[in-house]
């Protein structure tokens, strides 16, 4: 049995899980990014399918966009320039409005529970105009502050993600509550393999995507009925 | 053929296939090359006046007739303060196999206070084997009008297969300056990534089983909400999945992303030249375009 006393605990560990619980109050579960103009087309439908949708979301906007930010800022870019780049790269508005209002219920937040000078600097920026608050680098300042390291950030980061996106999917398709289990089983090794390819990318990579999720985001806007606000 | 790269010592030092600069001015309601350079395999048609605007209109060919591995060409574009220029090609951009290497283009585009730029390439067609970047540095200022459509066609291999590409990578940067930034500011980053050897690029997520791609890009104080309805409903009759939406806005100056999919490098000409067509009526009172006229 292994010896508690000589294996304490990071001092990060119950504050990333409280960072990355779906409990915390951001708003996610508004938030479809895109999948729900997949429903609507009859493309994502069932366990399965909602499956590829996921797996392309990760190794797409999630690799490129979200986790390259997290990466970077970890790195020591500017907190405002990454600010700036998010803004200018996610080009579907609903997409870019979701990642903004996610991101400042999270500076809000964490002022209140994890404050440090890193997010009180963010905080100024947002709060006079000098940027919009994006949900990945809200999360980075705080984790960074926490001492979590890296890849134990994105991974949280990203697991954290998947989460929300498929507790709304079994919303909304709807699924089974222990279909909704076995899909973060799988979106797992994704995540996994995500934390491996962020670490691989160079700047130009940054923000990369095709183009299906892009569209489906898009057209998100003019979608009749809907749940979801992205 | 390929003789552009030339790796010496640890830096990588690539003198230009192609080189182009073109600078327009306003002159007496017309608009006039003030200074134009080219050599390699680039170089321009002389200059078309396709109505009574004013714009002028260049054409640039590439007398290679295609891109290969390590080609480096270098475009650089400036449109002085009140100037109209309409921008195109002579035909398709092919980018032919690129083993260990690719092909790339930079753009650099610059427009001055009230300047125009239509930029209306014809299409690139990437085959079997090819790698391609194309890297585009766009600044703006808050009253100049842009307006850019690309499309991307596969192109056919000798099994009759398409999606032999390596890697496609588009990359669009936009900055305003002047206005209320005196700083340029990041406008649209627009970063395009296809892949077809890694991802199944004809699935949910990433092609949506289509092998063509169309995209719009405007930029100009008014786009709005509206404009981008209106053009969504010209976009909704076509054999194609459309989507657009707005970007950020700095300083006063909006762009209008729209990007579409087809099985069809027509059908997408067909949606961009509708598109084209309504902003050159509604803002400049002009004919819709038709290059093959001329």
């Amino acid at each position: 049995m292994p010896n508690i006393a000589t294996n304490p605990l990071p001092g990060y560990q119950l504050a990333l899980q409280q960072l990355t619980d779906s409990a915390l109050p951001t708003g996610a579960f508004a938030h479809s990014l895109g999948f729900e103009t997949y429903i609507d087309r009859g493309l994502v439908r069932d366990e399965e399918s909602f499956g590829v949708w996921l797996g392309a979301f990760i190794s797409q906007p999630l690799t490129y966009s979200d986790g390259l930010a997290i990466r970077f800022l970890y790195e020591g870019w500017a907190v405002g320039h990454l600010d700036a780049l998010l803004s200018a790269q996610l080009l579907p508005r609903q997409v870019r409005e979701a990642s903004i209002k996610m991101g400042t219920r999270l500076i809000e937040i964490g002022s209140e529970v994890f404050p440090s000078a890193e997010l009180e600097l963010y905080r100024e920026l947002v709060a006079s105009g000098r940027a919009a608050g994006h949900q990945p680098l809200a999360f980075a300042v705080v984790a960074r502050s926490l001492g979590v390291p890296l890849a134990e950030a994105l991974a949280a980061y990203l697991f954290a993600a998947v989460t929300s996106l498929t507790q709304n999917a079994v919303r909304a398709i709807p699924l089974g509550q222990n279909a909704g289990q076995r899909l973060l089983r799988d979106a797992s090794d994704g995540v996994a393999a995500a934390v491996v390819q962020i670490g691989h990318l160079a700047p130009d990579d940054f923000g990369a995507v095709s183009p299906g999720l892009e569209i489906s985001q898009m057209r998100h806007e003019r979608q009749r009925a809907r749940m979801f606000m992205s | 053929m390929t003789t552009a790269a030339v790796a010496e010592g640890p830096a990588v030092i690539v003198s230009p296939m192609g080189q182009l600069d073109l600078f327009i001015t306003e002159r007496g309601g017309r608009s006039v090359a003030s200074r134009q350079f080219h050599q390699g395999a680039l170089r321009i048609l002389r200059p078309h006046y396709l109505d009574e605007s004013g714009q002028v209109c260049y054409v640039v060919v590439n007398p290679g007739g295609a891109y290969l591995g390590a080609d480096l060409f270098v475009l650089d574009v400036e449109v002085g303060d009140g100037a109209d220029l309409l921008l195109t090609t002579q035909s398709a951009t092919k980018v032919y196999r690129t083993p260990g290497s690719f092909a790339e283009q930079r753009m650099t585009l610059r427009l001055g206070e009230g300047a125009r730029l239509e930029l209306l390439p014809d299409q690139l067609i990437a085959y079997r084997e090819a790698s391609y970047r194309q890297n585009t540095s766009i600044t703006v200022r808050p009253s100049s009008s842009l307006v850019m459509a690309e499309v991307v066609t596969p192109g056919w291999s000798p099994d009759g297969a398409s999606f032999r590409y390596e890697e496609l990578r588009l990359r669009n940067e936009i900055r305003v300056e002047g206005g209320r930034c005196p700083e340029p500011t990041l406008l649209a980053l627009d970063n395009l990534l296809i892949r077809p050897p890694l991802n199944d690029v004809t699935g949910m997520g990433f092609m949506e089983g289509f092998s063509h791609l169309g995209s719009l890009l405007v930029v100009d104080a008014r786009v709005d909400q509206a404009l981008a309805d209106e053009l969504h409903a010209l976009t909704a009759g076509h054999d194609a999945y459309t989507g657009i939406s707005l970007t950020r806005t700095v300083s006063g100056t909006t762009g209008l992303v729209l990007r579409s999919l087809s099985n069809s490098t027509g059908e997408l000409h067909r949606i961009l030249g509708a598109c084209t067509a309504l902003l050159r009526e509604r803002w400049h009172g002009q004919e819709p375009l038709d290059l093959r006229k001329y």
